[in-house]
């Protein structure tokens, strides 16, 4: 991994090319630079809506093998932060969750009757509410790897817990990170304003890009198309572990 | 001139007389007492409160009772710095016992991490020892140790075993003998006149022309203004296990004894008193 190591002006690179792919996107990352300092970092807020599953983590960790593939019942779609769109959109997601709900129950399989009521009625229970979500993505100089950072609030300002986290997490990818929830997502302290935040662990970050940062060697380019391997990994919503936790974009990325 | 090895010891056994009082806000049956209590310096907030706990559980109700906090006037205080460096950060300079005050209610979730078991601060001991030895190792010698290795240091750090601590912890602080020193020092600086919480970055131990780097040249890079200028009164103090280190020490030096337990060298400056 030696020959495409990040350092921080790739870094800083990267970033410029993924705040250029943001706005093509129409998406809203933007730099938010250091005082007396070329550092910075990126930053994306965005709105929510989302049903939390409010079982325990062991529980969530059991029954999530049992939930489809296509499921989206305990993580609802995602609102744009345009404020004309942003009513209508909340009205059709709510619409969105109860159908899909009520969908995904003939395509459960091995459940019996009693269950499958259970799912309902503790889905309807969980609650269904607009939270804030803000990304920070950082450069860790320790392990010469982009970090991400994150913290959801409700609206009213409140953080969530690891544990509403965890239940607001799509389930799919919580089965990935199940065996050991602590050293993939963590509370810690955000280096840079002192706050709290959840972080995704470095170690797995470096296990990570180290086959995308491989296969970008091969290319005629290696530290061009490590930043745009990079900057796509940033913004996929399909291969990216970390960033399964952003909202999904409307339009597919490239 | 003491043994390096008693430098070791001091820095780990160096205690803080603690007088923890209950926020007056709280819903009391009676009166509480204040409790005190000699605190490490280097281990955490959350780690050897128990007892506090235990004290003011007997006068309070268990349902009044949500997640501990500790604050010192007004600021919230950070479970996850060592104890030692929160003292030196917040209350070098004043009259002893530290007064602590004690909160069960109003948790400051945007500020302070969640400690909901001791696991936690595990987990999160474990994590600065990695990212110490990434720095200084490229984490070779971390990822060598087996579970029980690791378990071991934070076992030592738990129960106050010294030896313990240190058979395993001497690995970590080895280096190949024609480097000079880490590859990186591991450290954090501490101030509470600007918004950034602390100035972590990399530096070598050994200049490329092969000069030793000193506590000196380190905030030269990184906090200049903590250096006076010539015949200038000093602004600053700069403190480590509540002493101030001559500004010559060899940085390698300080790495070695005067980190904590997980493996940062933690760097207070403070505003030198004006009485």
């Amino acid at each position: 991994m030696s020959s495409c190591v990040l350092d921080k002006e790739t870094f800083r690179h990267c970033c410029q090319l993924l705040l250029q792919l943001s706005e093509q996107l129409g998406d809203c990352w933007c730099w938010v630079p250091v005082q007396d300092s070329q550092d910075g970092y990126l930053r994306k807020t965005a709105l929510r809506l989302v049903t939390i599953d409010s079982r325990p983590f062991g529980d969530q960790a059991e029954s999530s093998s049992e939930l489809g593939p296509h499921n989206s019942c305990l993580s609802g779609p995602d609102v744009q932060q345009n404020d004309q769109d942003q009513s209508a959109l909340i009205g059709s997601a709510n619409g969105d969750i109860i159908r899909g709900d009520i969908e995904d129950q003939d395509n459960k399989d091995n459940r019996d009757g009693d269950d499958g009521e259970d799912r309902i009625c503790r889905m309807c229970e969980g609650s269904s509410q607009v939270l804030q979500y803000e990304y920070h993505i950082l450069f860790s100089c320790s392990y010469r790897a982009p970090v991400l950072y994150f913290r959801v609030c409700t609206l009213e300002g409140r953080s969530l817990s690891l544990e509403e986290v965890w239940g607001s997490i799509h389930p799919n990818f919580r089965l990935c990170l199940q065996t050991s929830p602590f050293t993939m997502v963590t509370q810690q302290e955000h280096p840079l304003l002192g706050q709290a935040f959840f972080m995704l662990h470095p170690c797995r970050t470096e296990d990570f890009m180290r086959p995308l940062l491989q296969a970008a060697q091969d290319q005629n380019s290696p530290t061009g198309s490590c930043l745009i391997t990079w900057a796509k990994l940033c913004l996929t919503r399909e291969s990216c572990t970390y960033f399964q936790l952003c909202p999904r974009e409307k339009s597919d990325m490239v | 001139m003491a043994d390096d090895k008693d430098v070791l010891r001091d820095v780990w056994f160096g205690r803080i007389p603690t007088c923890f009082t209950l926020n007056q806000d709280e819903v009391t049956e009676r009166e509480a007492e204040p409790y005190y209590l000699l605190l490490p310096r280097v281990s955490y907030l959350t780690l050897v409160t128990d007892k506090v706990k235990k004290h003011f559980l007997k006068v309070m109700k268990q349902e009044d009772m949500e997640e501990m906090w500790f604050e010192y006037e007004g600021t919230p205080l950070k479970w996850h710095y060592p104890i030692g460096v929160l003292f030196d950060l917040h209350a070098s300079n004043t009259v002893l016992p530290w007064s602590i005050t004690v909160h069960f209610k109003n948790f400051p979730d945007r500020d302070l991490l969640r400690c909901p078991s001791h696991s936690v601060i595990e987990a999160h001991f474990m994590s600065s020892i990695k990212e110490a030895d990434a720095l200084k190792h490229k984490s070779q010698v971390v990822n060598d140790m087996q579970k029980k290795d690791h378990k071991q240091l934070w076992m030592g750090l738990q129960n106050d075993k010294f030896d313990q601590f240190w058979a395993m912890n001497r690995k970590l602080m080895e280096y190949p003998t024609e480097e000079g020193g880490f590859r990186y020092i591991p450290f954090r600086i501490y101030q509470t006149m600007s918004d950034r919480p602390f100035i972590q970055k990399l530096f070598r131990p050994v200049s490329p022309e092969g000069n030793t780097h000193t506590l000196g040249s380190l905030l030269k890079e990184m906090y200049p203004a903590a250096i006076p200028n010539e015949g200038q009164q000093k602004r600053y103090q700069v403190v480590i296990h509540g002493i101030e280190p001559l500004l010559e020490t060899p940085l390698q030096w300080l790495s070695e004894h005067l980190s904590h337990p997980d493996n940062f060298l933690h760097i207070c400056i403070v505003p030198t008193p004006t009485d």
